[in-house]
């Protein structure tokens, strides 16, 4: 029991230990670009009520879920279908792996002149990153099923679909959950990145314009807003995992 | 025939989807169903692509991006490995550092980039320094499981043969590792490349994304396009390079397998 809860004990330790120290730097000569914990804690609670951070967070929601959701099921379905279709799989795969290097952050520009410079061009660049991450992780995924587990539902007359749904999702699992987690990461990266190029709503724009205007309280509500939200999410998806992923964890343990 | 030349094989159908995409990229072009701003013709692109190369104002833009990714990318890679073999190794730095690093994963920190301008400047250092935050996480998480998992029997008969500690580290758990180390450096450079392109678009005045940006506000797409393939070409070049750098340094294990498992 004691050996579970240290490390979070530890983290927790280590977490109050920083902000008291960032607290008390207050005390001393400090820039005014840094505000304490605590002045952040306050101005956080202010634009709550004020109304200037809610509708923000929203614009920037449906920005980022319909990108990360689209682009991550494609992802998937693709990467699991490539890992055991040899004719789909030599089709797709040199493209993705080609272009998987390439930062997809440079699209923007073209999508944007493409479908307009609205929440669309940005669903459409967050969906292709998160695609990547989610291709390839199910690809690996669906590719490393035991061989001896296929023969073996082979041999106990199971047809093709009930192979690929009983046998090769599952054992794709772990590393289809661990592409969503580096595209979730991913969708925020440019979720911010777009919304400070141009966006007229939206944390990153909140970011960028109280930056430019010297509104160091709002700019720090708006990075406290993005870092909560990110922590949030990531969260969720681990909660998910563990759901989802009971046998192997029990099996791990 | 595809049997013995696989790897032939493999770039044949590269080289044969690539040319279709031109084609039919040619064709819409030549349609007329777009404005030539939309979508420009290849040869506008390729002509733009060849005035890029030929001027050493815009290889010098390219050499600043270059610059900035390379150096945040080889500051992480450094500490990264540091961090992730000491956390592998030691009890105290995992109990420590580990919450550190998975407390903070989660969080985006492109969201910094303001407060590091006001800090650092807006010039190439509040770059970098992005650049190798972002870059340090999956390098520090791969290391630590990879230096985490090295097999006993290793340890115990190095330590048995009288190597001292840090021989170990060096001799047995860092080559031990080393396949993990490069799966996180192989996710950590598309990121250096991704961070270094927005940070120039967002505020700079020199670097490739500083230029995909300018060509996009005086309307010049053909220009924007061939900057944009350029960055591509550098991302899929880095890429080689460290795949390369892998097989020649980890010439005991295959590619394929460090995905799988």
């Amino acid at each position: 029991m004691r050996g579970r809860y240290a490390p979070r004990l530890i983290g927790l330790a280590l977490l109050a230990a920083t902000l008291a120290l960032w607290q008390l730097t207050s005390r001393f000569g400090r820039p005014e670009f840094v505000l304490s914990p605590l002045e952040i804690a306050g101005h956080f609670v202010d634009a709550l009520r004020s109304g200037e951070l809610l509708p923000h967070v929203g614009a920037s929601l449906v920005r980022s879920i319909p990108g990360f959701v689209i682009g991550s099921l494609i992802g998937v379905v693709l990467g699991l279908l490539a890992g055991v279709a040899r004719s789909l799989d030599q089709l797709l795969s040199p493209v993705v792996f080609l272009t998987y290097p390439v930062p997809k952050i440079v699209f923007l520009p073209i999508v944007m002149l493409w479908v307009g410079i609205g929440d669309l061009s940005k669903v459409v660049v967050i969906a292709l990153a998160c695609f990547y991450p989610c291709f390839i992780n199910a690809y690996y995924g669906a590719r490393g099923t035991p061989t001896i587990m296929v023969w073996s539902g082979l041999n106990m007359g199971a047809r093709r679909l009930q192979i690929f749904r009983k046998v090769v999702v599952p054992s794709a699992l772990p590393l289809v959950f661990t592409g969503l987690r580096v595209s979730l990461a991913l969708s925020f990266i440019l979720l911010f990145s777009t919304e400070m190029i141009n966006a007229r709503t939206g944390l990153g724009f909140l970011i960028r314009q109280s930056e430019s205007s010297m509104r160091f309280d709002l700019m720090y509500v708006a990075i406290a807003a993005v870092a909560a939200l990110g922590y949030a999410s990531d969260q969720l998806l681990l909660l998910v995992r563990r759901r989802v992923l009971a046998w192997q964890d029990a099996a791990s343990r | 025939m595809s049997a013995r030349w696989p790897g032939l094989a493999s770039i044949g159908r590269r080289l044969a989807l690539l040319a279709l995409g031109v084609v039919v990229w040619e064709v819409v072009a030549r349609s007329g169903a777009f404005s030539p701003l939309v979508v420009p013709s290849i040869a506008r692109i390729g002509r733009e692509f060849w005035w890029l190369l030929a001027r050493p104002e815009s290889l010098a833009e390219a050499w600043a991006t270059l610059q900035r990714g390379l150096g945040g990318f080889a500051l992480a890679a450094v500490i990264g490995v540091a961090l992730g073999v000491l956390m592998g190794r030691s009890a105290v730095a995992a109990a420590f550092l580990g919450p550190l690093f998975s407390g903070t994963y989660p969080i985006p920190k492109i969201a910094l980039f303001p407060i590091f301008i006001y800090l650092f400047g807006i010039g190439s250092v509040s770059k970098v320094l992005l650049i190798f935050l972002e870059c340090l996480y999956p390098i520090v998480v791969t290391t630590h499981a990879g230096s985490r998992a090295v097999n006993r029997v290793l340890l115990w008969s190095a330590a048995n043969m009288g190597a001292s500690r840090a021989r170990i580290l060096w001799r047995v758990v860092v080559p031990a590792a080393a396949p993990f180390i490069f799966a996180g450096l192989r996710i950590a450079l598309p990121i250096a490349m991704i961070v270094v392109i927005i940070t120039e678009m967002i505020s700079s005045a020199d670097g490739l994304g500083y230029l995909v940006m300018y060509s996009l506000a005086s309307l010049k797409t053909d220009r924007m396009l061939a900057v944009v393939l350029a960055i591509a070409l550098i991302g899929v070049a880095l890429d080689w390079l460290i795949v390369r750098l892998r097989d020649r340094l980890v010439f005991w294990e295959r590619l394929e397998s460090y995905y799988a498992e």
